[in-house]
């Protein structure tokens, strides 16, 4: 098993083969998809295109369990703010009226729409935190020329992200440990002591700062003067090959995302007035 | 003395927005390829010397500075940004707060890289060190995941894969087990012998320093109170209980047994001189009672 930023990958995953440059363009170019599909079930079926990646790439499906209730609050949440606080739209098809507040279908069907394109885009962040480690970001950002400063920058964002959590846990047990515990008590109080823990957090996130910098400075890293110039080796990059397969997997993201925009534009797929969903449940309400 | 790398020179140094000088007039001289030992109670300024050592003192704190630190002859100010920590590396007590990589491997070659090395330089020191401080297995992992013993063993490794002709080893094992701590001198007695580095250590683990160090400074609240070969310096145990040093149990056996008139002043450093003294002690009191 090998520890991904999102859990676990076993040694015989295929996705290991995969340079960490496609896995990053996946990413990025995948995300997009759902932006130009309105048609729930196709932004539905792209979500099953990417859990059947996941499934191939030997990724523990039950990891997504840990997303339901954040899928279930966050569809609550469209769902009330679409339909709850639609306003008056005399235009709009009325299903009903329960006092002041007017429920109509077009705003039910438009917060499926909405749903419908975050889950997929969730979908494949989650697969590329599950089959990538931290350093493959950077070599990604490496393998396409991204200045050094960047990376590194965005190395140690990622990595701080984990320290600060770290750090956080250490605060509460170290306050817990002197009798300072919130748990079970009112939200109210929560919200009201959460100082307590973040005053020394925050102390702890400077000296870390501090103790970095000056890890920079003996290591020889300097982001001005002649030190600055020396012509750096990636040494990491030399693990890594881009193999004639990650460029046909690069040419096929490329080409399915113009495909889709060929559909989109030039043929009028994906978009509400053809959606097969939203067509049959706007019949079934009449 | 042969070749003087570092001196400092009347050397006193304040933090900004502090009472008291964490550093006060400090004089000392180290020649190349010297062992140093570093010791004194917490608090008596020795992690600040190092940082005066490796111009991060003042380079990024504030503070007032009066004297002089010189690196290779040159005043640690003067250095470009950058330059004189590729001659001195320092690794520090706390090694997590060191490190600035995703994984072990990462971390060894970053001061490599920052050196402006070849890739094929830095795959061989890279083999050196991993060798050298047995970190083969960790090399895929992310530093933070490990042990303790195992960071200050990268944080070590880190620092010696970039060669620097001074280092500056800021209480190395104060997290490892007594293994692990061994290992870390086994490795610092290799690099004395066979690379004839400048090392300065400090720590408070003694039994394992003393066979090092060519010399010792006891450092105590900011001033420099004793500093000479190491068997002279425990010659001076009086002052150094007085000043919380405790040396290892054998050296303080055998001080006991001077006071008490039934050794002579030369005090055993190790356990097997210890050993031998006692046995050679022993004997002697045996043909003294049997002559009598």
């Amino acid at each position: 098993m090998n520890k991904t930023m999102l859990g676990y990958v076993p040694n015989e995953s295929p996705i290991y083969a995969v340079h960490p440059f496609v896995k990053l363009f996946f990413l990025l170019v995948v995300s997009l998809f759902p932006m130009f599909i309105v048609a729930p079930e196709w932004n539905a079926l792209l979500m099953v295109v990417v859990l059947i990646l996941m499934w191939l790439s030997k990724v523990d499906i039950k990891i997504l369990r840990i997303y339901v209730p954040v899928a279930i609050s966050m569809g609550s949440i469209i769902l009330i703010s679409y339909v709850i606080f639609s306003g008056n739209h005399p235009e709009y098809h009325l299903l009903v009226q329960l006092g002041v507040i007017k429920i109509y279908w077009e705003r039910i069907r438009d917060a499926i729409v909405v749903y419908f394109r975050i889950l997929p885009m969730i979908v494949t962040m989650v697969f590329f935190l599950s089959t990538s480690r931290e350093r493959d970001v950077i070599v990604a950002m490496r393998s396409i020329k991204a200045p050094f400063v960047v990376t590194y920058v965005f190395a140690m964002a990622l990595r701080s992200a984990g320290m600060v959590l770290e750090d956080f846990q250490i605060v509460r047990q170290a306050e817990q440990a002197r009798g300072f515990d919130t748990t079970g008590k009112p939200l109210p109080y929560k919200i009201r002591k959460y100082v307590m823990y973040m005053i020394p957090l925050f102390a702890l996130s400077l000296r870390r700062s501090e103790e970095f910098t000056n890890a920079l400075v003996a290591r020889g890293y300097a982001f001005t003067g002649e030190a600055s110039k020396v012509k750096r080796a990636d040494y990491i990059l030399t693990h890594y090959s881009f193999k004639p397969h990650d460029v046909v997997l690069t040419i096929m993201i490329g080409i399915s995302f113009i495909a889709l925009l060929v559909l989109k534009y030039g043929f009028g797929y994906f978009g509400l007035d053809t959606s097969l969903l939203t067509i049959w449940a706007s019949r079934v309400i009449g | 003395m042969s070749n003087v790398i570092i001196e400092v020179k009347n050397y006193s140094w304040q933090y900004i927005n502090t009472s008291e000088p964490a550093l006060r007039n400090i004089n000392l001289t180290i020649a190349e390829g010297d062992f140093i030992g570093v010791i004194g109670p917490n608090g008596s300024g020795k992690t600040t010397l190092a940082y005066s050592l490796d111009g991060l003192i003042p380079g990024q704190y504030n503070g007032i500075k009066q004297g002089e630190v010189f690196v290779f002859g040159k005043e640690v100010e003067q250095y470009a940004k950058g330059d004189l920590q590729r001659s001195v590396g320092v690794v520090f007590s706390d090694p997590e707060a060191q490190f600035t990589a995703m994984t072990v491997e990462d971390e060894l070659v970053f001061g490599m890289e920052n050196l402006g090395m070849s890739i094929p330089e830095i795959r061989e020191r890279l083999e050196w060190v991993t060798d050298l401080v047995n970190l083969k297995p960790l090399l895929m992992k992310p530093p933070y995941e490990i042990s303790g013993g195992q960071k200050q063993r990268v944080a070590l490794a880190a620092v010696l894969a970039m060669t620097p002709k001074i280092m500056i080893l800021d209480e190395p094992t104060s997290m490892l087990d007594p293994v692990s701590r061994k290992r870390v001198f086994e490795v610092l007695e290799k690099l004395k012998k066979e690379h004839r580095n400048t090392i300065i250590v400090i720590e408070h683990s003694l039994e394992n320093l003393i066979p090092l160090a060519d010399r010792m400074v006891l450092l105590s609240n900011g001033e420099l109170i004793l500093e000479d070969e190491t068997p002279r310096f425990f010659q001076n145990m009086p002052l150094l209980l007085e000043k919380s040093v405790y040396p290892p149990g054998a050296l303080l056996f055998f001080y006991e047994l001077m006071v008490a008139g039934y050794s002579n002043h030369q005090l055993p450093l190790t356990l097997d001189e210890a050993e031998k003294k006692l046995k050679d002690l022993i004997k002697n009191r045996t043909l003294q009672g049997e002559q009598q």
